[in-house]
């Protein structure tokens, strides 16, 4: 039995699971307070060196995710492995400073933004509904990727699985 | 270095890293609202695993709901929690506004499972709620601690889903560079907002730049004033031997890294890092830069652990404090200041010190002996000396 509502089903949406899209949300909101805290070292950097440079490279990291958050949305695989990679290195970090007696975790913000954050965007990537967007994904990429829309060596990966997968259902 | 010159400034400040203690009831609803849904959410599945025709209505709308809705309604809900849990501790038209608020968002969540026409006013109430935050805290109606940047991250993630289930439309580049900035842009701008309203109306326990006081009575006692005395006379007793930095060294005194920007030097012993306020041990020694040298000004104690306040004999008169809401860059040892979102630059970690009590064994002006800080013109006139 179903009950559910036109209204409903306007609710629902046509991907099979909503996860990358939450991912790629989260991702955008970290990338952005990472920009901000970059470009709040500009100002420091005037009388601590040091910081020019790690002002400069925390832009290109938060404009490295903007870029992997728009491609996890868009189901790129390699983006999201980036995006595993980096959350991973990143809640691995927190974990570490707070076995640290430097107060770097304390309260309700840092919690969120180092320790439910990074571990609520991998669970997205690493959970079935999450494995299963990407692997769907995957297979329409292929036929862009034999145009010559991703690298070679993808493209003749999956050329040859669907090629294989042709032979089969044509011999049976 | 130099950054801890502009930290120890005094217009930095603001209760952004802690939580106001009208505020923390929020916590509790937070979780309570979150347990509850939960419980709730199982209840209605046994239920409807038992045929009973309501629960299974509810239990497959909710399961017809695409995750990103889902997340959306929660989050809107847990907002509207926090600004109800919070309504006791605003008055005036500041808690009218979270009666307001706080209904909204929970006819809002409710309304994301069952109606198709949630969408719009829900970007438009979060929206009005962030931006109403941001003139709130920016006017100084509002102190920007823990919980209220925590409820606003809680409204952008809720802000950016909602965005997402938005009608595509026609791709074109103007529609494409608004999606791709708009959201971006909004969270930057309310950080930015925030962290300016947090610089322009410093607490009174932030009248040390980047630093927490300790709280204490307005005013000091006969008997507290004596004791500041004597700890004042202890300390200087104790650490004239120290005068010549080669017999604080030869002690297990180990200087801190030397900066042109900051005259001042810290020689601290790790040997002494678990005494509490012993004038025979304090963890450091603080000398000034002069022309002929380094001259010993003083000593600091400080406690194990941060949070952890240590005993002030003299009351008001002596009055720990802890430095918080700082990014330390272990290379080259340098300081800037962190988002109120607790971001800090690549490479660099938020860091809060243990609390710590300076005992100044020159005359510190107006400040005092006690003083978190170095008066400035004495600082001046010694560097010349």
């Amino acid at each position: 039995m179903s009950i559910t509502s036109p209204a409903i089903s306007a609710n629902t949406m046509a991907s099979p699971s909503s996860a990358p899209e939450i991912a790629s949300v989260l991702v955008v909101t970290q990338a952005s307070l990472s920009l901000v805290a970059g470009l709040s070292a500009i100002p420091f950097s005037i009388v601590e060196p040091g910081f020019r440079l790690l002002s400069l490279v925390t832009i290109l990291v938060a404009i490295a995710m903007f870029w992997l958050a728009r491609n996890v949305r868009r189901r790129k695989r390699w983006a999201r492995r980036w995006v595993i990679a980096l959350e991973a290195l990143s809640l691995t970090a927190s974990l570490l400073l707070m076995v640290l007696p430097i107060g770097a975790i304390r309260g309700p913000v840092p919690i969120l933004v180092n320790l439910v954050m990074p571990p609520s965007v991998l669970w997205l990537l690493l959970s079935r509904p999450g494995r299963a967007a990407f692997r769907t994904a995957g297979r329409s990429d292929a036929r862009g990727a034999a145009r010559g829309c991703a690298p070679a060596r993808e493209a003749r990966r999956w050329v040859i699985a669907l090629e294989a997968s042709a032979s089969r259902r044509c011999c049976c | 270095m130099g950054a801890y010159v502009v930290l120890t400034g005094h217009f930095y400040g603001g209760v952004m890293y802690d939580i106001a203690a009208e505020h923390a009831p929020a916590i509790g609803a937070t979780i309570v609202v979150v347990v509850s849904l939960w419980l709730a959410l199982g209840a209605f599945s046994t239920l409807a695993r038992r045929r009973v025709t309501w629960a299974l209505t509810l239990v497959e709308t909710y399961r017809a709901t695409s995750g990103i809705t889902k997340l959306a309604g929660i989050l809107m809900l847990v907002s509207g929690v926090i600004h109800l849990a919070l309504i006791a501790s605003h008055e005036g038209i500041t808690g009218g506004l979270f009666v307001i608020d706080g209904f909204g968002f929970i006819v809002l969540g409710a309304t994301a499972f069952v109606t198709s026409w949630w969408r719009r006013p829900a970007v438009l109430w979060l929206l009005a709620t962030i931006v109403a935050y941001v003139i709130w805290i920016i006017a100084g109606w509002e102190t920007p601690d823990q919980i209220g940047i925590a409820c606003k991250l809680i409204e952008l993630v809720a802000l950016g889903l909602v965005l997402r289930l938005g009608p595509q439309g026609l791709p074109t580049w103007p529609r494409r560079l608004w999606r791709a900035v708009a959201f971006p842009t909004l969270v930057s701008v309310a950080t930015i907002g925030i962290w300016i309203g947090g610089l322009v109306h410093p607490d009174a326990l932030h009248a040390h730049a980047g630093a927490l006081l300790q709280p204490v009575a307005e005013v000091a006692t006969a008997e507290q004033r004596e004791r500041a005395a004597h700890l004042l006379a202890d300390t200087r007793a104790s650490i004239t031997r120290y005068g010549d930095p080669a017999a604080a060294i030869a002690a297990g005194f180990k200087p801190g890294p030397a900066a042109s920007a900051e005259p001042l030097r810290h020689f601290e012993n790790a040997a002494n890092a678990k005494i509490i306020l012993d004038p025979n041990h304090p963890q450091a020694l603080v000398y000034v830069q002069t022309k002929h040298g380094l001259q010993l000004i003083g000593a600091m104690y400080q406690m194990p652990r941060a949070g952890q306040w240590g005993p002030d004999p003299g009351g008001p008169l002596t009055q720990w404090h802890q430095h918080e809401g700082i990014c330390f860059s272990p290379f080259g040892f340098e300081f800037s200041f962190e988002t109120p979102f607790w971001t800090c630059p690549v490479g660099s970690t938020s860091v809060t010190t243990p609390p710590m009590l300076h005992v100044w064994i020159i005359d510190n002006g107006k400040l005092g002996p006690f003083a978190a800080d170095l008066d400035k013109t004495v600082q001046k006139n010694l560097q010349g000396s």
